[in-house]
């Protein structure tokens, strides 16, 4: 039985999309707090502002992370969401579970919370919203002790690592994701646990350029696995894509009739280097001029693999548009060799060459890709220790000036007038 | 002379209770102790919170440290929401 009512929020049961309102109404059967959520969320429609308060003190004892403070500020008129905390669970590389770990999971959340969840956050996190600052050690320590699973990060901490399923399913992965994803988490446990940043930092991992974590666009740390060398192409296959006998992307459009594979449409003329062509009825590839975009080897996967030396672009940093509008992260590193043996100890080194720089000079509530825009690429990568390379150059120069360091001239600021007088009269 | 951890520690303790605003962010610490690196300032004033010293208030999105005695509770915090 309804305890609100809320006609505006009813519209949105009719449609032919699922509902989340038929979705609370459903948990509210056994979560009554659940019927609050639904008063609040009416009045607010009605009032055309947010009653949700958040932030706060809440927390687990030594964390500074991985819960949001959440209050409704008309407690008297919802008491079931005076508080309605929401824990960020760390989720595990590549977002493996097995059904009974997620039931556990689910069974502690009906047991503390009310049973709402968000899989996944943006941030990657298994999101449970709603619960009391009473239940948040009691949860915790369920979590961390009976399901072996920990919070994730919020606030100026280091946000949870992610990364794509990488090697365990995909052929196409230039290194292994996941391994790298839990060895950063691992090394970093006290940057997720505890604020460290002037903002939030987030580290994400793509095995290969069709970035499947969306790292380009929403990490400040972007590592995309690419290769150096030249793609493999078994020219057979190509032939037999040609002749219609292999579907084009490993039949993903097969729901309806494309009309017979054109490699010209399909492939070469969609290439954004222009890069490849037919001679007869083989496949070349200028492989300098490829910029490892993927397309191709999606169209084509029994014809072409990505080449056989493998490693990662690095880009940095992206982030969502609160202040400047939304930002992808920019290409600073082309190529570096992802390994294992060494304990990722080059990509380490790069992580923390940023924070010390941007843990300076960043501004309160400052991402790292806004410190970048305000200081200029130029500067970052003088900073970054990176030979700047014309793959840097988004456009041309648009100022005519170019502000010289004193060791780029020759004889420096300091110079023999008179020898120089003897070149250039006065 | 570099400052010692305990001097760096009452440095961070005396700026928190006399800042005008309860909350504050770990940058606003850095002057305790400009020899020092941002890094090691965040791991002096991350140890105050378990020594219960300072404590984290988080708006969800960034976390600020604060005197436990300035902040009242939960919905009585004076935030910057």
């Amino acid at each position: 039985m309804a305890k609100h009512d809320t006609p505006m929020l009813d519209e949105l049961e009719k449609g032919p999309w699922p509902s989340f309102v038929t979705d609370l109404k459903r948990q509210a059967e056994t979560h009554p707090e659940c019927w609050d959520i639904l008063g609040q969320l009416e009045l607010s429609y009605e009032d055309k502002i947010t009653h949700w308060k958040h932030g706060g003190i809440v927390g687990v004892f030594g964390y500074g992370g991985g819960i949001v403070g959440r209050y409704s500020d008309v407690p008297e008129r919802f008491p079931g969401v005076e508080h309605f905390h929401t824990m960020r669970v760390a989720q595990p590389s590549g977002m493996y579970y097995s059904t009974k770990h997620l039931r556990a999971m689910m069974d502690l959340w009906d047991k503390y919370g009310s049973g709402m969840t968000n899989m996944h956050g943006s941030t990657g996190d298994m999101i449970l919203l709603g619960t009391k600052t009473e239940n948040l050690e009691l949860v915790f320590w369920e979590l961390t002790h009976d399901l072996n699973q920990d919070l994730g990060g919020s606030g100026s901490n280091l946000r949870t690592p992610s990364c794509c399923l990488g090697e365990s399913r995909c052929e196409w992965s230039c290194y292994d994701t996941q391994d790298i994803c839990y060895a950063l988490t691992m090394h970093y446990q006290d940057e997720i646990h505890r604020p460290a940043f002037p903002y939030k930092f987030k580290f994400k991992f793509s095995g290969c350029a069709n970035d499947c974590v969306a790292a380009i666009a929403r990490s400040d740390f972007a590592v995309i696995g690419t290769w150096k060398d030249d793609i493999q192409i078994d020219q057979a296959a190509v032939k037999e894509y040609m002749a219609g006998n292999f579907p084009a992307n490993g039949g993903s459009h097969k729901d309806r009739d494309w009309g017979p594979f054109n490699i010209n449409k399909e492939v070469l003329n969609l290439c954004p280097t222009r890069c490849m062509w037919m001679e007869g009825d083989e496949l070349k590839i200028d492989d300098s001029e490829c910029t490892r975009c993927m397309h191709c080897i999606n169209v084509m996967p029994r014809a072409l693999k990505p080449g056989k030396e493998k490693g990662a672009t690095i880009c940095i940093g992206a982030k969502a548009p609160i202040l400047d509008g939304a930002q992808f992260a920019t290409m600073v590193i082309p190529f570096i060799e992802i390994s294992k043996e060494n304990d990722y100890e080059n990509i380490i080194d790069l992580i923390e060459t940023i924070w010390d720089w941007w843990m300076e000079v960043g501004k309160n509530r400052e991402r790292c890709g806004e410190a970048m825009q305000r200081i200029g690429l130029a500067n970052f990568l003088s900073i970054m220790n990176v030979e700047p390379i014309p793959q840097h150059v988004r456009e041309p120069r648009s100022n005519p000036y170019i502000f010289w360091k004193e060791e780029e001239v020759p004889g420096g600021w300091e110079r023999d007038i008179i020898e120089f007088r003897k070149r250039h009269a006065a | 002379m570099a400052m010692s951890v305990e001097e760096v520690e009452a440095a961070i303790i005396e700026k928190a209770s006399k800042a005008p605003k309860p909350q504050l962010y770990i940058k606003d610490f850095y002057k305790c102790d400009p020899d020092r690196k941002p890094r090691e300032i965040k791991k002096i004033a991350n140890k105050l919170v378990t020594k219960g010293e300072l404590m984290f208030w988080s708006s969800g999105s960034t976390t600020m440290y604060a005197r436990p005695d300035r902040i009242k509770d939960e919905e009585g915090s004076e935030g910057i929401n």
